[in-house]
C-alpha cells in the first residue's frame, strides 16, 4: 500500500493555487469573449474596462439574421460531415489492412504517411489553386471535402491502425475459417468491436475539418465558406458592428466544441494518448 | 494477410493520398520554376458620353473560344526563388516588418530576405514555446494527480478547451483580451505595464508565443498525465525506503519513465510549430511575425502569384525535411524492429 505522505500546507497551497491559476488562464479568453458578445461595442471595448454592462443580443441577431451566418453554419456542417464519413470509411479499410499485413509495402506506406503528416498544408495550396482552377472545381464542397480527407488520411490511418492492432488476429482467423471472405470478416466481425476506436478517430477528423481555416478560406468563396473562414473578416474589421459580429461568431463556433468535450472527453483523451503510448 | 488483399483494402486511401498529396507536392516543384501570364490585347473601345463619342485604346485579356483568358507559360528557372530569398533584383515585397493595421503588402522595403526572416521567426517561436509547453504540461500532470476523482474530470475537460478550440477563434479571443481596450491590457495597465500589444515587433511576437503555449500545454499535460499512471509504484516505494526525497524520486524514477513521452511531445510540437499559421494571420496579419506557412499563403492569396508561392513552398518543404530526419529514424527502428 502507498503510505500516506506527510504534506506541508505550503506545498498544497502552491499546487492547488497553480492548478486554479491554470484553469482561469485556460478559460479566460473564451469566457471574456462570451461576456463581451452580449454587449454593445462601447461596453465591450472601453477604458477602463466595464465589469458589468447592459445585456444585448443584437450582435447575434446581426450575425445570424442580417449576415446569414446560418449559411456558413450549413457549409461547416456539410464539409465536416462529408470529411468525417469519407475519412473513416477510407481510413478503416487502410488501417485494418495495415494492422494485418506485414510486408514491406505497408511499412513504406506508414513511413510516407508520416512525412505527409508533417507537411505544412500551405505548401500544397499553390497546386490546389492551379489544379482546381484548371478543372473548374474550385469553390465546390466536394473539392474541399476531398482535400481535407486526404490531408487527414496520414493521421487517420496511423491512429486506426493502432486501434486495430489491439484486436486479436485470432478473431479474423476464426471468421476466415468459418468461411467469411476477408471483407466479410472485416465488416461483420472486426468493425463491430472497433466502435470505440472509430469514434475516437472520428472525433479527431471532426476537429480537423471543423477547425480548418487555411484550406477553406483559400479554396472557397464567400458563398461556400465555413464558419472559421467567414469570421476571418472580423480580423481586420475597422467597423465596430463587424467586430462585434466576429465576437458573436467566435462564441457560436465554440459552443458545439464545448458540447463535444463534455460528451466525449474520455475518447479525446484516449486519442491523444494513443499515439504516445503506441508510437 | 496477402499482398493482393492488402492492396485492395488500402487502395482508396493510397489513391487519395497519391492524387491530393503526392501529386500536388510534385506539382509545386514544377510550378516553382514557371510563370504564366495572361495574354493581353489592345482594343479600341468607343465610349459614348453626353459630350460625344470618343475612341480609346484599352488593354484586356485575350480570350479563347470558351471565353477563358489565354495564358502564356514559360520556364523561368530560379527567378522566384531569388525573389523569395531576396537575392538580386528590386526588393521583393515582403510580408514582414510593417506597421500593423496597414496592409502588409505595402510594407516591404526593410526586409531583404522574406523567406529567411519568416524562417527566423518560425524558429524563434519553436524555441520559445517548446520548454514552457513541456514544463507546464509536466507540472499540471503532477498536480492533477493529487486531485480527487470528482474534480479530476471537470479539470481535464476545462484544460482541454484551449487545445480543441478552433485556432482562429482561440487567437481572436486572445487578441481581444490584449486589444488596447481589452481586459488583459487593462489588468496589466493596473500594475503599470502599458503596451500597445499589436504595435511593435517584440510584443506582437510575444503574443503569438503566448497563444502557442496556451494552445499546446493541454496536449502535453494529457500525454504526461497518462504516462504518470503507469509509473512503477514499487520503484517509487523502493526509492522512498532508500531515503530519496520527493524531488529525487521525481528526477530519478518518474522523469526517466516519462522520457519517451517527453521526446514524443517535443517532436510533435516541433512539427506543429513549424507550420504555425492561424495566430499569425489573426493576431498581427504577419506584421513583424511572418512564418514560413504564412509567407506561402500571403504570396498566393495577397500577391495572387501561385508560382512565387510555389517557390516559397519548396523552400518550406526543404526545411521540414531537415526536421523530419530524427522522427523518421525513430519510426524506422520501431516498425522494423516490430516485424
Amino acid at each position: 500500500m502507498i503510505q500516506h505522505r506527510a504534506r506541508t500546507p505550503l506545498l498544497d497551497l502552491l499546487i492547488y493555487g497553480g492548478l486554479i491559476l491554470w484553469i482561469v488562464l485556460a478559460s479566460l479568453p473564451i469566457l471574456w469573449t462570451l461576456i463581451i458578445s452580449f454587449r454593445q461595442y462601447v461596453d465591450a471595448f472601453s477604458s477602463p474596462i466595464q465589469w458589468v454592462a447592459p445585456f444585448t443580443l443584437e450582435n447575434y441577431v446581426h450575425l445570424w439574421v442580417d449576415r446569414e451566418f446560418y449559411r456558413n453554419f450549413a457549409n461547416s456542417a456539410i464539409i465536416t460531415l462529408g470529411v468525417v464519413s469519407i475519412s473513416l470509411t477510407v481510413g478503416c479499410l487502410a488501417g485494418y489492412a495495415l494492422s494485418r499485413y506485414t510486408g514491406a509495402i505497408g511499412f513504406w506506406l506508414l513511413l510516407i504517411a508520416l512525412v505527409f503528416r508533417a507537411l505544412p498544408h500551405s505548401t500544397l495550396l499553390p497546386s490546389f489553386y492551379t489544379l482546381f482552377d484548371a478543372l473548374g472545381i474550385r469553390n465546390t464542397y466536394l473539392a474541399l471535402i476531398f482535400v481535407l480527407v486526404a490531408i487527414n488520411q496520414p493521421f487517420t490511418i496511423w491512429m486506426l491502425r493502432s486501434f486495430f492492432m489491439n484486436i486479436p488476429r485470432e478473431l479474423d482467423e476464426a471468421a476466415l475459417v468459418d468461411g467469411c471472405s476477408r471483407f466479410q470478416a472485416f465488416r461483420r466481425v472486426i468493425i463491430p468491436v472497433m466502435w470505440p476506436g472509430v469514434i475516437t478517430t472520428g472525433l479527431f477528423s471532426f476537429l480537423l475539418a471543423y477547425n480548418d481555416f487555411l484550406l477553406s478560406s483559400a479554396l472557397t468563396n464567400a458563398d461556400k465558406m465555413t464558419m472559421p473562414a467567414a469570421i476571418a473578416n472580423s480580423i481586420t474589421a475597422e467597423s465596430e458592428a463587424l467586430l462585434m459580429q466576429g465576437v458573436a461568431g467566435a462564441v457560436s463556433i465554440t459552443v458545439p466544441l464545448i458540447i463535444l468535450v463534455i460528451l466525449f472527453q474520455r475518447q479525446i483523451v484516449s486519442g491523444l494518448t494513443q499515439g504516445a503510448v503506441k508510437g | 494477410m496477402k499482398t493482393s488483399h492488402f492492396l485492395r483494402f488500402a487502395a482508396p486511401s493510397m489513391g487519395m493520398m497519391l492524387a491530393l498529396l503526392a501529386l500536388p507536392l510534385l506539382m509545386t516543384f514544377f510550378l516553382s520554376v514557371r510563370n504564366c501570364t495572361v495574354e493581353m490585347e489592345v482594343v479600341k473601345v468607343e465610349k459614348s458620353s453626353p459630350f460625344g463619342t470618343t475612341v480609346e485604346m484599352t488593354q484586356r485579356a485575350r480570350l479563347d473560344e470558351n471565353g477563358r483568358a489565354i495564358q502564356r507559360c514559360e520556364f523561368v528557372g530560379l527567378q522566384y526563388y531569388r525573389s523569395v530569398l531576396g537575392i538580386g533584383g528590386p526588393a521583393a515585397p515582403a510580408a514582414v516588418d510593417g506597421p500593423p493595421g496597414e496592409a502588409p503588402a505595402a510594407s516591404g522595403g526593410g526586409v531583404r530576405n522574406p523567406f529567411l526572416s519568416a524562417l527566423e521567426f518560425t524558429l524563434i517561436y519553436t524555441l520559445a514555446t517548446t520548454p514552457p509547453v513541456l514544463l507546464l504540461g509536466l507540472l499540471l500532470a503532477l498536480g492533477a494527480q493529487r486531485l480527487s476523482a470528482m474534480v479530476k474530470g471537470p479539470f481535464i475537460a476545462a484544460s482541454l478547451l484551449p487545445f480543441i478550440i478552433t485556432p482562429v477563434v482561440g487567437a481572436l479571443s486572445i487578441k481581444w483580451l490584449f486589444h488596447d481596450f481589452g481586459l488583459m491590457s487593462h489588468l496589466l495597465g493596473q500594475i503599470g505595464i502599458q503596451v500597445h500589444w499589436m504595435a511593435q515587433a517584440w510584443s506582437a511576437r510575444l503574443l503569438i508565443i503566448i497563444y502557442g503555449i496556451w494552445h499546446v500545454v493541454p496536449f502535453a499535460f494529457i500525454v504526461f498525465y497518462a504516462g504518470l499512471q503507469s509509473v512503477p509504484q514499487d520503484s517509487l516505494e523502493a526509492a522512498r525506503i532508500d531515503g530519496a526525497n520527493a524531488l529525487q524520486r521525481l528526477w530519478y524514477v518518474t522523469l526517466p519513465h516519462l522520457m519517451p513521452l517527453i521526446v514524443f511531445v517535443t517532436m510533435i510540437h516541433i512539427m506543429d510549430a513549424y507550420r504555425v499559421f492561424e495566430p499569425v494571420v489573426v493576431l498581427t496579419q504577419g506584421a513583424f511575425t511572418a512564418t514560413v506557412q504564412y509567407l506561402t499563403y500571403f504570396v498566393l492569396i495577397q500577391e495572387n502569384n501561385p508560382f512565387k508561392a510555389s517557390a516559397a513552398a519548396v523552400l518550406t518543404i526543404l526545411g521540414i525535411a531537415v526536421l523530419l530526419i530524427p522522427l523518421l529514424r525513430r519510426t524506422w527502428r520501431e516498425q522494423r524492429g516490430g516485424h
